[in-house]
């Protein structure tokens, strides 16, 4: 069954949605990750379903960028696999060029290209890799730029604007290519305090527009509110898992408690 | 009793009295470098004017009338031999000196920087002047009267105009054909040589340590016969130049590419994968434009090394109209036997290179204080 699923890739890399999915959008399959010696994730199973929002907390070094970035394959598995729509991913038959236009991720440093306006960076990926037309991308990016409240800045370059600013101009980019899954890596923890709001509001309207979302993060209170899921994560381990309000106020393991005893 | 105790509890003023005269000190200096510099160059400039005939002085050296530009070089011997140069450079000494002495004793005791800096800056041109004047005494108590004739009698360079017009176009030609091409090449070897596969990288790297460990004009002389003989092809030794310069900046330039393609952070490449680039797309979208931006200074540096170095076409027989400002001066020594050609070529080079090492500069400032948009700092 395994080996059908992974067949389901046409040539041109295209992923054949119609057969072989049970309702989860990613899985990941028994994944471990080495640096070298250092054994980072230790057989991590996971499944999100369509709509979900999972939020993963966990201690520094606890592995959860990595995690996030196996799902994309910015970093690939020392072991195990990762299913998108029900196809094997990690058989490196995979288009991931193609996979990764489905999959959007924003980074801790935005990681804009600084020498393209904001309009530029994000039309960039639509015109070069989704073939989109000039035109058609332009007006693409500036719907997306209005979602997240920026169609003022669009021809500003990502030096001139607030890194609050720039992390929703990096969500805009991510959300152009109309990704079913969207990762977050830790989006707010470069910010200073007074606009870590204006970005955690529009991840608020994304998860109510339904956007299936992975979010590694620190904001308790963003679990709490638009989470469906959270992970505990530890030591390269899946310590807790389950209903976000119930974990952050009691959670089961003397480790989560620890954790979280620290940073409520 | 009551004074005891007023210094107990106020700390003693450490600060002394203030010295007087920062600007004297500055104008002195000043005063000092001007006299020794533009002073000579005036003197200079008086008997080159209305200097008199042959001196029996010049012609005892052997300045006689015979020889073609004499008179020349006779002024510029008598105006660094004259009493009036001798008065100039001693005061200058002394003016130099007293500066020094000035400002040395009273910088730390000034009330405000700018008059401390004033003191400072007033016993550095001191410094500077005694230096010079001293240089123009050594060489005073030399054979001016041999240099000068060598290396100064630019009656000889007269007809030559042309030529020399002709060799500074060539060089520019040559250098700038050989910086565009080796820019082309360098991007690409560059590419090559971050690449993950050792195989892609091997020969690329062999090509870059080749060119960048043989001598230039070993790859010129070389180059040419591999042209003519080894391939058989009839090009100009002036185009084999041109390319063998293409490919010598080629590795040069591929290191400075390649480090600035290093420099820019890991996340543009990220975040250019992560949005489903291909490797190449992230190269050529996201990375190579800014890595180009960080390399322009060092390009550019390369360029008036190349504008030099076009001088090693020496090795190629090359027709009089092909030849560089160097060769120019050749040509023309080999004609006239006297030096002055070469050091019209230098004043020639300068011409050529200073604005450019100016505009190297200006490009430098701009690009770190970010107002080309290019580090993405506000």
């Amino acid at each position: 069954m395994q080996i059908m699923q992974a067949m389901n890739i046409d040539e041109a890399g295209n992923v054949d949605r119609s057969m072989g999915t049970d309702g989860s959008l990613i899985r990941l399959d028994g994944v471990h990750k080495w640096f070298g010696t250092n054994h980072v994730l230790k057989g991590i199973d996971l499944d999100v379903a369509t709509s979900e929002v999972m939020v993963i907390i966990g201690p520094s070094g606890s592995g959860k960028s990595t995690l996030l970035r196996c799902v994309n394959l910015l970093e690939e598995p020392t072991e195990g696999r990762v299913w998108f729509e029900g196809a094997d991913i990690t058989d490196i038959r995979t288009d991931l060029n193609k996979v990764r236009t489905h999959i959007g991720i924003v980074f801790q440093a935005y990681n804009l290209f600084p020498h393209r306006t904001a309009i530029d960076n994000i039309t960039l990926a639509l015109t070069k890799v989704l073939k989109v037309n000039q035109e058609e991308a332009r007006e693409r990016a500036r719907e997306q730029l209005r979602h997240v409240g920026l169609e003022h800045k669009a021809d500003a370059h990502p030096g001139q604007l607030s890194g609050g600013q720039q992390q929703r101009v990096a969500i805009a980019r991510a959300l152009a290519m109309r990704p079913r899954l969207m990762l977050f890596d830790e989006v707010t923890s470069a910010l200073d305090p007074e606009l870590i709001g204006e970005v955690l509001s529009v991840m608020k309207q994304l998860a109510d527009e339904g956007m299936t979302m992975i979010v590694v993060t620190h904001e308790m209170g963003f679990a709490r509110e638009a989470g469906t899921r959270l992970v505990f994560l530890d030591e390269g381990m899946i310590v807790e898992e389950g209903n976000p309000r119930e974990i952050l106020a009691k959670p089961r393991t003397e480790r989560a408690r620890n954790f979280l005893s620290k940073v409520l | 009793m009551a004074s005891a105790v007023a210094t107990e509890t106020n700390p003693p003023d450490l600060r002394g009295p203030t010295a007087p005269f920062p600007l004297a000190t500055l104008g002195t200096g000043a005063a000092a470098l001007v006299l020794a510099a533009l002073g000579s160059l005036a003197i200079q400039a008086g008997y080159a004017v209305g200097g008199g005939p042959l001196s029996a002085g010049c012609v005892a050296v052997h300045l006689t009338p015979q020889i073609e530009g004499s008179l020349g070089v006779c002024h510029i011997v008598e105006a660094i031999e004259s009493p009036a140069e001798t008065m100039v450079l001693w005061v200058a000494i002394a003016l130099g000196i007293l500066a020094l002495a000035a400002g040395l004793a009273a910088y730390r005791r000034q009330d405000t920087k700018r008059k401390r800096s004033h003191a400072v800056t007033g016993a550095i041109l001191g410094v500077q002047a005694v230096q010079l004047a001293a240089l123009l005494l050594w060489v005073r108590s030399g054979r001016p009267d041999r240099f000068a004739f060598h290396f100064l009698n630019f009656e000889r360079l007269k007809g030559y105009f042309s030529l020399f017009l002709t060799g500074a176009k060539n060089t520019v030609l040559l250098a700038f054909v050989g910086e565009v091409g080796g820019i082309a090449l360098g991007l690409l070897l560059a590419i090559l040589v971050i690449s993950k596969s050792r195989a892609v990288r091997a020969p690329a790297r062999a090509y870059i340590n080749f060119f960048r460990g043989t001598p230039l004009i070993w790859q010129l002389s070389t180059g040419y016969f591999l042209f003519l003989f080894g391939l058989n092809m009839r090009l100009s030794a002036f185009n084999v130049a041109m390319i063998i310069f293409a490919l010598n900046t080629g590795a040069y330039a591929s290191e400075v590419f390649r480090a600035g393609i290093q420099s820019i952070e890991r996340g543009q490449m990220e975040a250019a994968r992560s949005l489903g680039m291909s490797y190449l797309q992230a190269l050529r979208y996201a990375v190579v434009p800014q890595a180009v931006r960080r390399v322009i200074p060092p390009l550019m540096n390369e360029f008036v090394i190349l504008i030099k170095d076009t001088s090693l076409i020496v090795v190629l027989g090359l027709l009089r109209s092909q030849l560089d400002l160097y060769n120019v001066a050749r040509e023309g020594y080999s004609d006239t036997f006297n030096a002055t050609f070469f050091t019209a070529t230098a004043l020639g080079y300068l011409a050529i290179t200073l604005p450019l090492i100016r505009l190297v500069n200006v490009v430098e400032k701009r690009l770190r204080s970010g107002l080309v948009g290019v580090t993405g700092a506000p």
